[in-house]
């Protein structure tokens, strides 16, 4: 019972300090657009969205992997960093003191530079690999635009008009950072690291981009903030974006009592299109089950050479790294800051406090993107590390396909059914189909199962039963017929070292 | 002197001074990355220019993904630094004409600019856009377009039937 009550309170804990980070960050936008000039809202935002509320939630990340990772081995995690001072009573803190202890040791241990190496790009290789990953953010909504005290104030930082372009321009140049890291070295593991990452990476941003697409036709736009939507009680007119319901049960337009129903969020429209998305971005970011460039195990990381702070930025630019892929998944594919259903009841009721409003959607934004981490989180924990051959036959054999036949099937549907219900009907299906497989996993476990799955999804790649079975593949490598059906199409070679591979 | 000037002198400047450092740099790989910088600068020049999609095209396209590419070959065979050598070879001279020539050419077409830039006029606010962009290549431009698509299918064809003698 006291465990239940500990947990509750330091979720309440969490979610409590979410909305008064929101609360200032509306407060001190309003006010800048008021006392500076119009427009300087989006400057505050760059200092809170990106600074503090990326920033923080990446370097707690560092502390909630372990302490996530323990409590799924059964483990305590780390608590003996402690601060023996009076008030303190020399408690664990929940581990706290471990991200001002690791800070401390990052920042006081010796800059090694081999001898070797060619310093220039050695020293730059850090800033490469963190400031993409740290610019992506910019173009995330993470609340709605309000009027507060007159100012207009919006939670995003910038507006392009090419918007997820940028996504993509960014996030392709992390590469270099990771490459020139291996290269600059001067170290033979390095430089494997840092090839295994360019490779890794190339391949991944084509699926990338590609499983993006549906949701671009879906919504007719490229930009974050149109794409998350707006309600019909915000703007006066139709609801529109991921706001709106592809079926309403309950509730009038704007207002008329509490709205209930289906949202059209991109999860229901694209789920092939998120889990290609998430695969893809995860694989970007470089963790397991996609850390071959690291490779803890074997020590061929691209910054093998590399300690004290400048490690540290490979490190953290990781955990930005998930939290901006969370960041982006929450709005493309989970409605961004909206409520799943009663977004408009709401929005009436609060229709004179706009800044409770306001603070309570951004909000419940930062509670999804928290929750898409620990997802995050909870796979880096549970699958194995893909073999090599495994990753670039899931890119380009499977994910790639799945991309494309992807793209082909949503345009058709949204042409045919431009109120989006028959993509969403078919993205149903494919929960539905998806589900059905993941739970009927153990009975059909024999290996001779697997290379029929594997060439199901390749082979068929248009056809609901098939794409479900390339996820299903590839999402189990522990079990002994996925690592078959991943290399089914491959070489002999490689679909004979899956075997061996698998049953440890 | 206004901001966009100021602007298109840093990038200008950067953008030379990157693109020189192509050229004298020792080793492969710091060619490869101030060529990249070269292609930041340019997209900010096309910003300039509005046009902004060009520009985030530029760096997803070339800085991200073709340089990427040619880092990655620079990488694998493990270049050194190349010794200056001093002698005048036929390629080179070839080299040094045909860049004298491309010079020549692109100083006859810069002295017949105008001086005054064209209004834009009911296209400013649409101009440079993604929307504008994208309308022009289906509809104006299609026939191009599907033709470099075309031919980017043939070298993609190509280079598996290099790679893959035996399919």
């Amino acid at each position: 019972m006291k465990r239940v009550l500990t947990i509750l309170f330091a979720i309440g804990f969490i979610v409590f300090l979410l909305a008064g980070g929101v609360l200032t960050a509306y407060a001190v936008g309003a006010l800048a657009e008021e006392k500076l000039f119009v427009g300087a809202s989006r400057l505050t935002n760059v200092i809170f969205l990106m600074l503090i509320f990326v920033m923080i939630i990446a370097t707690m990340l560092t502390l909630a992997e372990r302490k996530w990772s323990a409590l799924m081995q059964d483990r305590i995690g780390p608590n003996r960093a402690r601060i023996a001072l009076p008030g303190l009573k020399n408690l664990s803190l929940a581990g706290l003191p471990f991200v001002a202890a690791d800070s401390l040791k990052m920042l006081t241990k010796e800059d090694f530079v081999p001898q070797t190496a060619n310093r220039f790009l050695f020293n730059l290789s850090p800033l490469l690999a963190f400031a993409p990953v740290f610019a992506l953010f910019a173009i995330v909504p993470a609340g709605p635009s309000v009027t507060l005290w007159g100012q207009r104030v919006d939670m995003v930082v910038g507006t392009p008009d090419f918007g997820l372009l940028y996504l993509f321009a960014i996030a392709s140049l992390a590469v270099y950072g990771t490459a020139l890291a291996g290269w600059s070295s001067n170290n033979k593991f390095a430089l494997l690291g840092g090839v295994r990452a360019t490779s890794q990476m190339i391949s991944y941003e084509v699926a990338l981009g590609l499983s993006l697409v549906g949701v671009m036709l879906a919504f007719g736009s490229v930009q974050l903030p149109a794409i998350v939507g707006t309600l019909a009680a915000e703007t006066g007119g139709a609801a529109a974006g991921q706001a709106r319901y592809l079926w309403q049960w309950a509730g009038g337009a704007a207002g008329e009592g509490f709205d209930f129903g289906l949202p059209a969020w991109g999860i229901i429209l694209q789920p092939l299109g998120f889990i290609g998305f998430f695969a893809a971005a995860f694989a970007e970011t470089k963790r397991a089950p996609f850390d071959v460039p690291e490779g803890e195990s074997e020590i061929i990381g691209y910054f093998v050479e590399y300690s004290g702070m400048k490690f540290g930025l490979f490190m953290i630019s990781e955990f930005v790294e998930v939290v901006v892929l969370s960041g982006v998944t929450a709005a493309l594919f989970f409605g961004g800051y909206h409520l799943p259903f009663g977004g408009e009841w709401l929005a009436t009721q609060l229709k004179d406090s706009p800044l409770v409003y306001a603070t309570l959607l951004g909000t419940f934004f930062w509670v999804k993107v928290l929750l898409l981490c620990f997802l995050q989180l909870l796979i880096r924990w549970t699958f194995p590390r893909f073999r090599y051959d495994q990753i670039q036959t899931l890119g380009w054999k499977m994910l790639l396909p799945v991309g494309l036949a992807n793209v082909f099937i949503s345009g058709a549907l949204v042409l045919w059914d431009p109120s989006l219900r028959a993509l969403a009907l078919f993205g149903l299906l494919q929960i539905g189909v998806l589900m059905a497989l993941s739970l009927s996993r153990k009975e059909s476990a024999e290996p001779e199962h697997g290379p029929g799955h594997g060439h199901g999804a390749l082979g068929h790649g248009h056809e609901p039963h098939g794409l479900p079975g390339g996820a299903h593949g590839h999402a189990l490598p522990a079990h002994g017929h996925a690592a078959a059906s991943l290399g089914g199409n491959t070489p002999a070679g490689a679909h004979a070292g899956a075997h061996p591979a698998s049953t440890h | 002197m206004n901001i966009e000037q100021v602007l298109f002198g840093a990038f200008a400047f950067l953008t030379l001074l990157s693109a020189g450092l192509v050229i004298f740099a020792r080793s492969p790989i710091s060619s490869a990355m101030a060529l990249v910088s070269t292609f930041f600068f340019l997209a900010g020049i096309y910003v300039l220019l509005w046009a902004h999609t060009v520009a985030a095209l530029q760096v997803l396209v070339y800085a991200g993904a073709i340089m990427v590419l040619f880092l990655f070959v620079i990488m694998l065979l493990n270049l050194g630094d190349e010794l200056p050598g001093s002698r005048l070879t036929f390629s080179r001279i070839l080299g040094g004409g045909a860049a004298a020539g491309l010079f020549a050419v692109l100083a006859l077409a810069i002295a017949r600019v105008p001086g005054r830039v064209a209004d834009l006029g009911t296209q400013q606010e649409s101009f440079g856009t993604l929307k504008a962009i994208g309308a022009s290549i289906f509809t104006t431009w299609l026939l191009p377009f599907e033709a470099v698509s075309l031919l980017l299918l043939v070298a993609m064809v190509g280079a598996v039937v290099v790679a893959k003698s035996r399919i």
